[in-house]
Protein backbone atom coordinates (compact mmCIF):
# COMPACT_ATOMS: atom_id res chain seq x y z
CA UNK A 1 0.00 0.00 0.00
CA UNK A 2 2.70 2.36 1.00
CA UNK A 3 4.76 1.78 -2.13
CA UNK A 4 1.93 3.28 -4.11
CA UNK A 5 0.86 6.01 -1.73
CA UNK A 6 4.32 7.42 -1.15
CA UNK A 7 5.28 7.84 -4.82
CA UNK A 8 1.97 9.60 -5.40
CA UNK A 9 2.50 11.96 -2.49
CA UNK A 10 6.09 12.54 -3.56
CA UNK A 11 4.87 13.48 -7.02
CA UNK A 12 3.59 16.71 -5.48
CA UNK A 13 7.05 18.20 -4.82
CA UNK A 14 8.34 16.55 -8.02
CA UNK A 15 5.99 18.74 -10.00
CA UNK A 16 7.59 21.87 -8.63
CA UNK A 17 11.16 20.56 -8.78
CA UNK A 18 11.35 19.17 -12.31
CA UNK A 19 12.42 21.24 -15.29
CA UNK A 20 9.55 23.05 -17.00
CA UNK A 21 10.18 21.33 -20.33
CA UNK A 22 9.95 17.95 -18.68
CA UNK A 23 6.86 18.57 -16.61
CA UNK A 24 4.41 16.56 -18.69
CA UNK A 25 6.66 13.56 -19.44
CA UNK A 26 7.80 13.36 -15.81
CA UNK A 27 4.35 13.38 -14.30
CA UNK A 28 3.06 11.04 -16.96
CA UNK A 29 5.74 8.42 -16.46
CA UNK A 30 5.53 8.70 -12.70
CA UNK A 31 1.77 8.22 -12.63
CA UNK A 32 2.01 5.34 -15.13
CA UNK A 33 4.52 3.72 -12.78
CA UNK A 34 2.06 4.14 -9.91
CA UNK A 35 -0.72 2.68 -12.08
CA UNK A 36 1.47 -0.30 -12.95
CA UNK A 37 2.29 -0.91 -9.30
CA UNK A 38 -1.38 -0.62 -8.39
CA UNK A 39 -2.15 -3.70 -10.48
CA UNK A 40 -0.81 -5.78 -7.61
CA UNK A 41 -4.06 -5.07 -5.79
CA UNK A 42 -5.85 -7.45 -8.12
CA UNK A 43 -4.27 -10.29 -6.20
CA UNK A 44 -7.22 -12.12 -4.65
CA UNK A 45 -7.02 -12.73 -0.92
CA UNK A 46 -6.31 -16.28 0.15
CA UNK A 47 -7.28 -16.32 3.78
CA UNK A 48 -8.91 -13.16 5.03
CA UNK A 49 -11.14 -10.89 3.03
CA UNK A 50 -8.82 -7.93 3.28
CA UNK A 51 -5.29 -7.80 1.95
CA UNK A 52 -2.42 -5.33 1.97
CA UNK A 53 -3.65 -3.99 5.24
CA UNK A 54 -2.17 -1.81 7.90
CA UNK A 55 -3.92 -0.13 10.80
CA UNK A 56 -5.98 2.25 8.70
CA UNK A 57 -5.99 1.06 5.12
CA UNK A 58 -6.75 -2.24 3.51
CA UNK A 59 -7.80 -3.55 0.14
CA UNK A 60 -10.54 -6.01 -0.53
CA UNK A 61 -12.15 -7.13 -3.72
CA UNK A 62 -14.77 -4.39 -3.72
CA UNK A 63 -12.29 -1.56 -3.38
CA UNK A 64 -9.45 -3.02 -5.45
CA UNK A 65 -11.03 -2.50 -8.90
CA UNK A 66 -12.04 1.07 -8.04
CA UNK A 67 -8.61 1.86 -6.66
CA UNK A 68 -6.90 0.51 -9.74
CA UNK A 69 -9.31 2.47 -11.91
CA UNK A 70 -8.51 5.73 -10.12
CA UNK A 71 -4.77 5.02 -10.33
CA UNK A 72 -5.13 4.18 -14.03
CA UNK A 73 -7.11 7.29 -14.74
CA UNK A 74 -4.56 9.78 -13.39
CA UNK A 75 -2.01 9.35 -16.22
CA UNK A 76 -4.92 9.39 -18.66
CA UNK A 77 -6.09 12.70 -17.22
CA UNK A 78 -2.59 14.13 -17.53
CA UNK A 79 -2.40 12.85 -21.10
CA UNK A 80 -5.76 14.35 -22.03
CA UNK A 81 -5.08 17.80 -20.59
CA UNK A 82 -1.89 18.51 -22.47
CA UNK A 83 -3.55 20.29 -25.34
CA UNK A 84 -5.89 22.69 -23.62
CA UNK A 85 -3.19 23.78 -21.17
CA UNK A 86 -0.61 24.43 -23.85
CA UNK A 87 -0.89 28.19 -23.65
CA UNK A 88 -0.87 28.47 -19.90
CA UNK A 89 2.22 29.60 -17.97
CA UNK A 90 4.20 26.89 -16.27
CA UNK A 91 3.00 27.70 -12.76
CA UNK A 92 -0.63 27.13 -13.75
CA UNK A 93 0.23 23.84 -15.40
CA UNK A 94 1.97 22.80 -12.21
CA UNK A 95 -1.07 23.82 -10.18
CA UNK A 96 -3.32 21.79 -12.45
CA UNK A 97 -1.26 18.63 -12.11
CA UNK A 98 -0.95 19.31 -8.38
CA UNK A 99 -4.74 19.37 -8.14
CA UNK A 100 -5.05 16.13 -10.10
CA UNK A 101 -2.56 14.35 -7.86
CA UNK A 102 -4.26 15.67 -4.72
CA UNK A 103 -7.52 14.27 -6.07
CA UNK A 104 -5.90 10.93 -6.67
CA UNK A 105 -4.46 10.77 -3.17
CA UNK A 106 -7.81 11.51 -1.55
CA UNK A 107 -9.51 8.97 -3.82
CA UNK A 108 -6.96 6.29 -2.95
CA UNK A 109 -7.37 6.96 0.74
CA UNK A 110 -11.17 7.00 0.39
CA UNK A 111 -11.35 3.65 -1.34
CA UNK A 112 -8.84 1.85 0.84
CA UNK A 113 -9.72 3.11 4.30
CA UNK A 114 -11.27 0.92 6.94
CA UNK A 115 -12.63 3.64 9.19
CA UNK A 116 -15.90 5.12 8.04
CA UNK A 117 -15.06 8.56 9.40
CA UNK A 118 -11.87 8.56 7.35
CA UNK A 119 -13.94 7.56 4.35
CA UNK A 120 -16.26 10.48 5.04
CA UNK A 121 -13.37 12.92 5.32
CA UNK A 122 -11.84 11.68 2.08
CA UNK A 123 -15.27 11.72 0.44
CA UNK A 124 -15.49 15.41 1.24
CA UNK A 125 -11.84 16.00 0.43
CA UNK A 126 -12.35 14.92 -3.17
CA UNK A 127 -14.76 17.82 -3.60
CA UNK A 128 -12.19 20.57 -3.26
CA UNK A 129 -9.72 19.61 -6.03
CA UNK A 130 -12.62 18.82 -8.34
CA UNK A 131 -14.20 22.18 -7.59
CA UNK A 132 -10.88 23.87 -8.35
CA UNK A 133 -10.56 22.00 -11.63
CA UNK A 134 -14.11 22.82 -12.72
CA UNK A 135 -14.21 26.48 -11.78
CA UNK A 136 -10.66 27.43 -12.63
CA UNK A 137 -10.08 25.57 -15.89
CA UNK A 138 -13.56 25.22 -17.29
CA UNK A 139 -14.29 27.00 -20.51
CA UNK A 140 -17.59 28.76 -20.21
CA UNK A 141 -18.95 31.32 -17.83
CA UNK A 142 -21.46 28.82 -16.52
CA UNK A 143 -18.67 26.92 -14.80
CA UNK A 144 -19.15 28.99 -11.64
CA UNK A 145 -22.78 27.97 -11.47
CA UNK A 146 -21.75 24.40 -12.15
CA UNK A 147 -19.18 24.43 -9.36
CA UNK A 148 -21.71 25.82 -6.91
CA UNK A 149 -24.28 23.16 -7.81
CA UNK A 150 -21.66 20.43 -7.60
CA UNK A 151 -20.35 21.52 -4.21
CA UNK A 152 -23.59 22.26 -2.44
CA UNK A 153 -25.59 19.30 -3.66
CA UNK A 154 -22.97 16.95 -2.26
CA UNK A 155 -22.49 18.92 0.93
CA UNK A 156 -26.21 18.99 1.72
CA UNK A 157 -26.27 15.23 1.50
CA UNK A 158 -23.14 14.65 3.49
CA UNK A 159 -24.16 16.55 6.61
CA UNK A 160 -26.78 13.91 7.54
CA UNK A 161 -24.15 11.29 6.75
CA UNK A 162 -21.77 12.82 9.26
CA UNK A 163 -24.43 12.95 11.96
CA UNK A 164 -25.47 9.35 11.31
CA UNK A 165 -21.88 8.12 11.43
CA UNK A 166 -21.17 10.00 14.64
CA UNK A 167 -24.30 8.63 16.28
CA UNK A 168 -23.22 5.15 15.24
CA UNK A 169 -19.80 5.77 16.76
CA UNK A 170 -21.47 6.83 19.99
CA UNK A 171 -23.50 3.65 20.09
CA UNK A 172 -20.94 1.07 19.04
CA UNK A 173 -17.68 2.76 19.97
CA UNK A 174 -15.91 2.11 16.69
CA UNK A 175 -16.46 2.77 13.02
CA UNK A 176 -13.96 0.34 11.65
CA UNK A 177 -15.42 -1.83 8.92
CA UNK A 178 -13.70 -4.92 10.28
CA UNK A 179 -14.96 -4.38 13.81
CA UNK A 180 -18.50 -3.47 12.90
CA UNK A 181 -19.07 -6.84 11.27
CA UNK A 182 -18.93 -8.33 14.77
CA UNK A 183 -21.67 -6.02 15.93
CA UNK A 184 -25.22 -7.24 16.45
CA UNK A 185 -27.47 -5.92 13.71
CA UNK A 186 -30.24 -3.73 15.01
CA UNK A 187 -33.60 -4.96 13.75
CA UNK A 188 -35.69 -1.89 14.31
CA UNK A 189 -38.62 -0.96 12.17
CA UNK A 190 -39.13 2.41 13.76
CA UNK A 191 -39.06 5.76 12.08
CA UNK A 192 -35.75 6.49 13.82
CA UNK A 193 -34.17 3.58 12.06
CA UNK A 194 -35.57 4.64 8.71
CA UNK A 195 -34.39 8.22 9.20
CA UNK A 196 -30.97 7.00 10.24
CA UNK A 197 -30.66 4.88 7.12
CA UNK A 198 -31.92 7.78 5.02
CA UNK A 199 -29.22 9.99 6.52
CA UNK A 200 -26.59 7.35 5.75
CA UNK A 201 -27.66 6.86 2.17
CA UNK A 202 -28.66 10.30 0.99
CA UNK A 203 -25.10 11.55 0.51
CA UNK A 204 -24.24 8.62 -1.73
CA UNK A 205 -27.51 8.89 -3.58
CA UNK A 206 -26.73 12.50 -4.45
CA UNK A 207 -23.22 11.51 -5.48
CA UNK A 208 -24.22 8.62 -7.72
CA UNK A 209 -26.54 10.47 -8.69
CA UNK A 210 -30.05 9.33 -8.08
CA UNK A 211 -32.55 10.60 -10.62
CA UNK A 212 -34.33 13.27 -8.57
CA UNK A 213 -31.09 14.71 -7.20
CA UNK A 214 -29.02 14.59 -10.36
CA UNK A 215 -29.20 18.23 -11.35
CA UNK A 216 -25.58 18.94 -10.51
CA UNK A 217 -24.22 16.28 -12.81
CA UNK A 218 -24.95 17.63 -16.29
CA UNK A 219 -23.73 21.05 -15.24
CA UNK A 220 -20.53 19.80 -13.64
CA UNK A 221 -19.69 17.38 -16.42
CA UNK A 222 -20.34 19.84 -19.20
CA UNK A 223 -18.48 22.78 -17.71
CA UNK A 224 -15.47 20.82 -16.48
CA UNK A 225 -12.35 20.54 -18.59
CA UNK A 226 -11.54 17.12 -19.96
CA UNK A 227 -9.59 15.95 -16.92
CA UNK A 228 -12.42 17.05 -14.63
CA UNK A 229 -15.03 15.29 -16.76
CA UNK A 230 -12.96 12.12 -16.89
CA UNK A 231 -12.40 11.84 -13.18
CA UNK A 232 -15.96 12.88 -12.36
CA UNK A 233 -17.54 10.33 -14.65
CA UNK A 234 -15.14 7.52 -14.03
CA UNK A 235 -14.37 7.58 -10.34
CA UNK A 236 -16.18 10.24 -8.35
CA UNK A 237 -19.62 8.87 -9.16
CA UNK A 238 -18.39 5.45 -8.09
CA UNK A 239 -17.45 6.87 -4.69
CA UNK A 240 -21.17 7.03 -4.07
CA UNK A 241 -21.67 3.47 -5.26
CA UNK A 242 -18.78 2.22 -3.19
CA UNK A 243 -20.19 4.02 -0.15
CA UNK A 244 -23.61 2.42 -0.58
CA UNK A 245 -22.11 -1.05 -1.00
CA UNK A 246 -19.83 -0.71 2.03
CA UNK A 247 -22.52 0.67 4.28
CA UNK A 248 -25.22 -1.80 3.30
CA UNK A 249 -22.82 -4.72 3.63
CA UNK A 250 -21.51 -3.61 7.01
CA UNK A 251 -24.62 -2.27 8.63
CA UNK A 252 -27.28 -4.79 7.68
CA UNK A 253 -30.24 -4.65 7.38
CA UNK A 254 -31.44 -1.80 5.24
CA UNK A 255 -34.90 -0.68 6.23
CA UNK A 256 -37.39 -2.00 3.73
CA UNK A 257 -39.55 1.07 3.52
CA UNK A 258 -36.56 3.06 2.36
CA UNK A 259 -35.61 0.83 -0.51
CA UNK A 260 -38.87 1.54 -2.38
CA UNK A 261 -38.54 5.28 -3.06
CA UNK A 262 -34.85 5.00 -3.95
CA UNK A 263 -35.45 1.99 -6.15
CA UNK A 264 -38.36 3.63 -7.94
CA UNK A 265 -36.40 6.84 -8.48
CA UNK A 266 -33.39 4.92 -9.76
CA UNK A 267 -35.34 2.77 -12.22
CA UNK A 268 -37.61 5.54 -13.42
CA UNK A 269 -34.50 7.66 -13.73
CA UNK A 270 -32.96 5.13 -16.10
CA UNK A 271 -35.84 5.64 -18.51
CA UNK A 272 -36.21 9.38 -17.97
CA UNK A 273 -32.56 10.30 -18.38
CA UNK A 274 -32.31 7.98 -21.35
CA UNK A 275 -35.17 9.83 -22.99
CA UNK A 276 -33.57 13.17 -22.16
CA UNK A 277 -30.43 11.94 -23.93
CA UNK A 278 -32.39 11.62 -27.13
CA UNK A 279 -33.25 15.32 -27.01
CA UNK A 280 -29.84 16.75 -26.24
CA UNK A 281 -28.04 19.18 -28.47
CA UNK A 282 -24.87 19.23 -26.40
CA UNK A 283 -22.60 16.23 -26.81
CA UNK A 284 -21.09 16.33 -23.35
CA UNK A 285 -24.53 16.76 -21.84
CA UNK A 286 -25.64 13.61 -23.65
CA UNK A 287 -22.77 11.62 -22.18
CA UNK A 288 -23.46 13.11 -18.74
CA UNK A 289 -27.10 12.03 -18.80
CA UNK A 290 -26.04 8.58 -19.99
CA UNK A 291 -23.89 8.42 -16.85
CA UNK A 292 -26.95 9.14 -14.72
CA UNK A 293 -28.80 6.39 -16.56
CA UNK A 294 -26.15 3.75 -15.95
CA UNK A 295 -25.69 4.76 -12.36
CA UNK A 296 -29.43 4.43 -11.82
CA UNK A 297 -29.05 0.74 -12.59
CA UNK A 298 -26.20 0.51 -10.10
CA UNK A 299 -28.24 2.18 -7.35
CA UNK A 300 -31.20 -0.11 -7.98
CA UNK A 301 -28.90 -3.12 -7.78
CA UNK A 302 -27.14 -2.12 -4.58
CA UNK A 303 -30.46 -1.53 -2.87
CA UNK A 304 -31.57 -5.13 -3.45
CA UNK A 305 -28.56 -6.29 -1.43
CA UNK A 306 -28.20 -9.70 -3.01
CA UNK A 307 -24.91 -11.26 -4.05
CA UNK A 308 -25.58 -11.05 -7.75
CA UNK A 309 -26.68 -7.46 -7.41
CA UNK A 310 -23.44 -6.40 -5.72
CA UNK A 311 -21.42 -8.26 -8.33
CA UNK A 312 -23.30 -6.58 -11.13
CA UNK A 313 -23.02 -3.18 -9.48
CA UNK A 314 -19.25 -3.35 -9.08
CA UNK A 315 -18.79 -4.69 -12.61
CA UNK A 316 -20.96 -2.01 -14.14
CA UNK A 317 -19.20 0.70 -12.12
CA UNK A 318 -15.80 -0.28 -13.51
CA UNK A 319 -17.08 -0.83 -17.03
CA UNK A 320 -19.00 2.42 -17.09
CA UNK A 321 -16.04 4.29 -15.64
CA UNK A 322 -13.81 3.28 -18.51
CA UNK A 323 -16.46 3.75 -21.19
CA UNK A 324 -17.74 7.09 -19.98
CA UNK A 325 -14.24 8.48 -19.61
CA UNK A 326 -13.46 7.35 -23.15
CA UNK A 327 -16.60 9.02 -24.48
CA UNK A 328 -15.66 12.26 -22.77
CA UNK A 329 -12.18 12.09 -24.30
CA UNK A 330 -13.74 11.58 -27.72
CA UNK A 331 -16.09 14.51 -27.18
CA UNK A 332 -13.08 16.54 -26.17
CA UNK A 333 -11.31 15.77 -29.45
CA UNK A 334 -14.34 17.26 -31.19
CA UNK A 335 -14.40 20.22 -28.83
CA UNK A 336 -10.73 21.06 -29.30
CA UNK A 337 -11.25 21.24 -33.03
CA UNK A 338 -14.53 23.07 -33.34
CA UNK A 339 -14.62 24.84 -29.93
CA UNK A 340 -18.24 23.90 -29.64
CA UNK A 341 -20.01 21.06 -27.97
CA UNK A 342 -22.97 21.07 -30.33
CA UNK A 343 -23.73 17.59 -31.51
CA UNK A 344 -24.84 18.70 -34.95
CA UNK A 345 -21.76 20.76 -35.61
CA UNK A 346 -19.27 17.96 -36.19
CA UNK A 347 -20.91 15.41 -38.40
CA UNK A 348 -19.39 12.80 -40.69
CA UNK A 349 -16.19 12.91 -38.73
CA UNK A 350 -15.42 9.38 -39.81
CA UNK A 351 -14.50 10.67 -43.23
CA UNK A 352 -11.93 13.00 -41.75
CA UNK A 353 -10.65 10.90 -38.87
CA UNK A 354 -11.09 7.23 -39.69
CA UNK A 355 -9.08 5.88 -36.78
CA UNK A 356 -10.90 8.10 -34.34
CA UNK A 357 -14.05 6.68 -35.90
CA UNK A 358 -12.89 3.28 -34.71
CA UNK A 359 -12.59 4.56 -31.16
CA UNK A 360 -16.00 6.20 -31.42
CA UNK A 361 -17.43 2.89 -32.59
CA UNK A 362 -15.82 0.89 -29.80
CA UNK A 363 -16.86 3.39 -27.14
CA UNK A 364 -20.43 3.43 -28.43
CA UNK A 365 -20.55 -0.36 -28.59
CA UNK A 366 -19.39 -0.70 -25.01
CA UNK A 367 -21.76 2.04 -23.90
CA UNK A 368 -24.64 0.12 -25.45
CA UNK A 369 -23.62 -2.95 -23.44
CA UNK A 370 -22.82 -5.05 -26.44
CA UNK A 371 -21.89 -8.64 -25.67
CA UNK A 372 -19.25 -9.72 -24.67
CA UNK A 373 -18.13 -6.50 -23.02
CA UNK A 374 -18.02 -6.13 -19.27
CA UNK A 375 -20.74 -3.51 -19.57
CA UNK A 376 -23.08 -6.24 -20.67
CA UNK A 377 -21.94 -8.55 -17.90
CA UNK A 378 -22.68 -5.89 -15.32
CA UNK A 379 -26.01 -4.84 -16.80
CA UNK A 380 -27.23 -8.39 -17.31
CA UNK A 381 -26.35 -9.37 -13.76
CA UNK A 382 -28.12 -6.29 -12.44
CA UNK A 383 -31.21 -6.89 -14.58
CA UNK A 384 -31.37 -10.49 -13.41
CA UNK A 385 -31.06 -9.58 -9.75
CA UNK A 386 -33.70 -6.86 -10.13
CA UNK A 387 -35.99 -9.40 -11.80
CA UNK A 388 -35.56 -11.56 -8.75
CA UNK A 389 -36.47 -8.61 -6.52
CA UNK A 390 -39.66 -7.94 -8.42
CA UNK A 391 -40.68 -9.32 -11.78
CA UNK A 392 -42.08 -5.99 -12.95
CA UNK A 393 -38.69 -4.28 -13.02
CA UNK A 394 -37.95 -6.08 -16.28
CA UNK A 395 -40.25 -3.59 -17.99
CA UNK A 396 -38.19 -0.65 -16.87
CA UNK A 397 -34.77 -2.20 -17.29
CA UNK A 398 -35.65 -3.63 -20.70
CA UNK A 399 -36.98 -0.30 -21.91
CA UNK A 400 -33.91 1.34 -20.42
CA UNK A 401 -31.60 -0.92 -22.39
CA UNK A 402 -33.51 -0.13 -25.57
CA UNK A 403 -33.31 3.62 -24.98
CA UNK A 404 -29.59 3.34 -24.16
CA UNK A 405 -28.95 1.63 -27.48
CA UNK A 406 -31.03 4.28 -29.26
CA UNK A 407 -29.26 7.33 -27.91
CA UNK A 408 -25.84 5.75 -28.23
CA UNK A 409 -26.50 5.00 -31.88
CA UNK A 410 -27.90 8.50 -32.29
CA UNK A 411 -24.69 9.95 -30.89
CA UNK A 412 -22.53 7.67 -33.03
CA UNK A 413 -24.43 8.29 -36.25
CA UNK A 414 -24.57 12.05 -35.78
CA UNK A 415 -20.87 12.44 -35.10
CA UNK A 416 -19.57 9.84 -37.51
CA UNK A 417 -21.91 9.67 -40.47
CA UNK A 418 -24.24 12.01 -42.24
CA UNK A 419 -23.80 15.15 -44.24
CA UNK A 420 -20.35 16.64 -44.20
CA UNK A 421 -20.57 20.13 -42.72
CA UNK A 422 -19.46 22.62 -45.37
CA UNK A 423 -18.67 25.36 -42.89
CA UNK A 424 -15.70 23.51 -41.44
CA UNK A 425 -12.82 24.84 -43.46
CA UNK A 426 -9.89 23.33 -41.69
CA UNK A 427 -9.68 20.72 -39.00
CA UNK A 428 -6.34 19.88 -37.43
CA UNK A 429 -5.51 16.19 -37.73
CA UNK A 430 -5.60 13.84 -34.78
CA UNK A 431 -2.62 13.58 -32.52
CA UNK A 432 -0.92 10.35 -31.64
CA UNK A 433 -1.47 11.34 -28.04
CA UNK A 434 -5.23 11.21 -28.57
CA UNK A 435 -5.06 7.78 -30.14
CA UNK A 436 -2.89 6.62 -27.27
CA UNK A 437 -5.45 7.98 -24.85
CA UNK A 438 -8.31 6.09 -26.50
CA UNK A 439 -6.26 2.93 -26.75
CA UNK A 440 -5.41 3.11 -23.06
CA UNK A 441 -9.10 3.35 -22.29
CA UNK A 442 -10.20 0.48 -24.49
CA UNK A 443 -7.31 -1.80 -23.53
CA UNK A 444 -8.45 -2.46 -19.93
CA UNK A 445 -12.02 -2.92 -21.16
CA UNK A 446 -10.89 -5.55 -23.66
CA UNK A 447 -8.57 -7.28 -21.23
CA UNK A 448 -11.21 -7.39 -18.53
CA UNK A 449 -13.48 -9.16 -21.00
CA UNK A 450 -11.01 -12.02 -20.83
CA UNK A 451 -10.82 -12.18 -17.05
CA UNK A 452 -13.85 -10.48 -15.54
CA UNK A 453 -13.37 -12.24 -12.22
CA UNK A 454 -11.05 -9.41 -11.29
CA UNK A 455 -13.94 -6.95 -11.08
CA UNK A 456 -16.62 -9.25 -9.74
CA UNK A 457 -16.09 -8.31 -6.13
CA UNK A 458 -16.25 -10.50 -3.09
CA UNK A 459 -19.17 -12.64 -4.11
CA UNK A 460 -17.52 -14.43 -6.95
CA UNK B 1 -52.33 24.20 -66.05
CA UNK B 2 -52.07 24.07 -69.83
CA UNK B 3 -55.23 23.50 -71.84
CA UNK B 4 -55.24 20.35 -73.95
CA UNK B 5 -54.57 20.97 -77.61
CA UNK B 6 -57.33 18.60 -78.65
CA UNK B 7 -59.70 16.53 -76.60
CA UNK B 8 -58.54 13.19 -78.03
CA UNK B 9 -54.80 13.57 -77.45
CA UNK B 10 -52.90 13.24 -74.19
CA UNK B 11 -53.30 16.30 -72.01
CA UNK B 12 -50.42 17.25 -69.84
CA UNK B 13 -51.02 17.54 -66.16
CA UNK B 14 -48.51 18.02 -63.40
CA UNK B 15 -47.73 15.08 -61.08
CA UNK B 16 -50.44 14.94 -58.39
CA UNK B 17 -48.05 15.15 -55.39
CA UNK B 18 -45.32 17.33 -56.84
CA UNK B 19 -45.42 21.11 -56.77
CA UNK B 20 -45.56 22.94 -60.03
CA UNK B 21 -42.30 24.64 -61.07
CA UNK B 22 -42.43 28.39 -61.09
CA UNK B 23 -41.70 28.60 -64.82
CA UNK B 24 -44.71 26.50 -65.76
CA UNK B 25 -47.19 28.47 -63.68
CA UNK B 26 -48.94 31.01 -65.91
CA UNK B 27 -49.66 33.27 -62.94
CA UNK B 28 -45.93 33.89 -62.69
CA UNK B 29 -45.95 35.98 -65.80
CA UNK B 30 -48.65 38.32 -64.57
CA UNK B 31 -47.02 39.42 -61.30
CA UNK B 32 -47.71 42.88 -59.99
CA UNK B 33 -44.86 45.39 -59.59
CA UNK B 34 -45.12 45.24 -55.77
CA UNK B 35 -44.60 41.51 -55.86
CA UNK B 36 -41.67 41.93 -58.21
CA UNK B 37 -40.23 44.51 -55.82
CA UNK B 38 -40.59 42.18 -52.86
CA UNK B 39 -38.97 39.34 -54.78
CA UNK B 40 -36.06 41.58 -55.72
CA UNK B 41 -35.57 42.61 -52.08
CA UNK B 42 -35.55 39.02 -50.89
CA UNK B 43 -33.10 38.16 -53.63
CA UNK B 44 -30.86 41.00 -52.47
CA UNK B 45 -30.91 39.69 -48.88
CA UNK B 46 -30.08 36.16 -50.03
CA UNK B 47 -27.31 37.42 -52.25
CA UNK B 48 -25.85 39.45 -49.38
CA UNK B 49 -25.83 36.43 -47.11
CA UNK B 50 -24.28 34.27 -49.79
CA UNK B 51 -21.60 36.87 -50.38
CA UNK B 52 -20.88 37.04 -46.66
CA UNK B 53 -20.55 33.28 -46.52
CA UNK B 54 -18.30 33.17 -49.57
CA UNK B 55 -16.08 35.89 -48.13
CA UNK B 56 -15.67 33.90 -44.92
CA UNK B 57 -15.16 30.67 -46.82
CA UNK B 58 -12.40 32.01 -49.04
CA UNK B 59 -10.73 34.23 -46.49
CA UNK B 60 -7.16 32.95 -46.13
CA UNK B 61 -6.62 34.59 -42.75
CA UNK B 62 -9.67 33.40 -40.95
CA UNK B 63 -10.13 30.45 -38.69
CA UNK B 64 -11.10 26.88 -39.18
CA UNK B 65 -14.82 27.16 -38.63
CA UNK B 66 -17.44 29.46 -40.05
CA UNK B 67 -19.76 30.25 -37.20
CA UNK B 68 -23.41 29.90 -37.88
CA UNK B 69 -25.20 32.49 -35.72
CA UNK B 70 -28.50 30.69 -36.19
CA UNK B 71 -27.02 27.50 -34.77
CA UNK B 72 -25.51 29.36 -31.85
CA UNK B 73 -28.85 30.97 -31.05
CA UNK B 74 -30.62 27.65 -31.40
CA UNK B 75 -28.26 25.81 -29.07
CA UNK B 76 -28.38 28.65 -26.56
CA UNK B 77 -32.16 28.59 -26.63
CA UNK B 78 -32.27 24.85 -26.18
CA UNK B 79 -29.75 24.62 -23.35
CA UNK B 80 -29.39 27.79 -21.33
CA UNK B 81 -32.48 29.82 -22.03
CA UNK B 82 -35.19 27.46 -20.85
CA UNK B 83 -35.49 28.25 -17.18
CA UNK B 84 -35.40 32.07 -17.54
CA UNK B 85 -38.51 31.75 -19.67
CA UNK B 86 -40.25 29.41 -17.30
CA UNK B 87 -43.17 30.63 -15.26
CA UNK B 88 -45.09 28.37 -12.90
CA UNK B 89 -48.65 28.39 -14.18
CA UNK B 90 -51.42 25.93 -13.34
CA UNK B 91 -50.74 24.09 -16.57
CA UNK B 92 -46.99 23.75 -16.03
CA UNK B 93 -47.47 22.80 -12.39
CA UNK B 94 -49.94 20.12 -13.38
CA UNK B 95 -47.63 18.82 -16.09
CA UNK B 96 -44.72 18.79 -13.68
CA UNK B 97 -46.68 16.89 -11.05
CA UNK B 98 -47.98 14.44 -13.63
CA UNK B 99 -44.63 13.67 -15.20
CA UNK B 100 -42.52 14.01 -12.06
CA UNK B 101 -44.47 12.88 -9.03
CA UNK B 102 -47.20 10.59 -10.33
CA UNK B 103 -44.85 8.01 -11.93
CA UNK B 104 -42.84 7.78 -8.70
CA UNK B 105 -45.86 7.03 -6.61
CA UNK B 106 -47.37 4.78 -9.28
CA UNK B 107 -44.30 2.58 -9.52
CA UNK B 108 -43.92 2.62 -5.70
CA UNK B 109 -47.43 1.26 -5.37
CA UNK B 110 -46.87 -1.33 -8.13
CA UNK B 111 -43.63 -2.67 -6.63
CA UNK B 112 -44.97 -2.66 -3.10
CA UNK B 113 -48.11 -4.54 -4.13
CA UNK B 114 -46.14 -7.08 -6.13
CA UNK B 115 -43.62 -7.73 -3.40
CA UNK B 116 -46.26 -7.90 -0.68
CA UNK B 117 -48.15 -10.45 -2.75
CA UNK B 118 -45.03 -12.54 -3.15
CA UNK B 119 -44.21 -12.18 0.55
CA UNK B 120 -47.71 -13.34 1.47
CA UNK B 121 -47.37 -16.36 -0.82
CA UNK B 122 -44.00 -17.25 0.69
CA UNK B 123 -45.27 -16.94 4.23
CA UNK B 124 -48.27 -19.10 3.45
CA UNK B 125 -45.92 -21.61 1.88
CA UNK B 126 -47.65 -21.45 -1.49
CA UNK B 127 -44.78 -19.87 -3.47
CA UNK B 128 -43.19 -22.40 -5.81
CA UNK B 129 -39.49 -21.70 -6.00
CA UNK B 130 -38.48 -21.57 -9.65
CA UNK B 131 -34.98 -22.97 -9.01
CA UNK B 132 -33.72 -25.46 -6.48
CA UNK B 133 -30.73 -23.77 -4.91
CA UNK B 134 -29.97 -25.83 -1.84
CA UNK B 135 -29.26 -29.29 -3.19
Amino acid sequence: MLKILLPTIMLLPTITLCKPKQLWPTTLINSFGVALLSLQWFNPPQELTMTFSNYYLSIDQISAPLLILSCWLTPLMILASQNHLIMEPISRKQTFIFTIILLQISLMLAFSTTELIMFFIMFEATLIPTLVIITRWGNQMERLNAGTYFLFYTLIGSLPLLIALLSLQNQIGTLSICMMQLNQPTMLSTWTHTTWWFALLIAFMIKMPLYGLHLWLPKAHVEAPIAGSMILAAVLLKLGGYGIIRITLTLNPLSKTLSYPFMVLALWGVIMTGSICLRQTDLKSLIAYSSVSHMGLVIAATLTQTQWAHTGAITLMIAHGLTSSMLFCLANTNYERTHSRTLLLARNMQLLFPLMGLWWLLASLTNMALPPTINLMGELTIITSLFNWSNITILMTGLGTLITATYTLYMLSTTQWGEMPSYIKMIPPTHTREHLLMMLHILPTTLLMMKPELIWGTFY
Amino acid sequence: MVEPSSSSTFSYRGAPLASLPRELDPAEYNESPEKRQAQAERLAVRARLKRQYQLQLNNPHSSELIEDPAMLRWTYARTYNIYPNFRPTPKTSLLGALSGLVPIFFWWYVFKADRDRKEKLIQEGKYKRPFVLNS
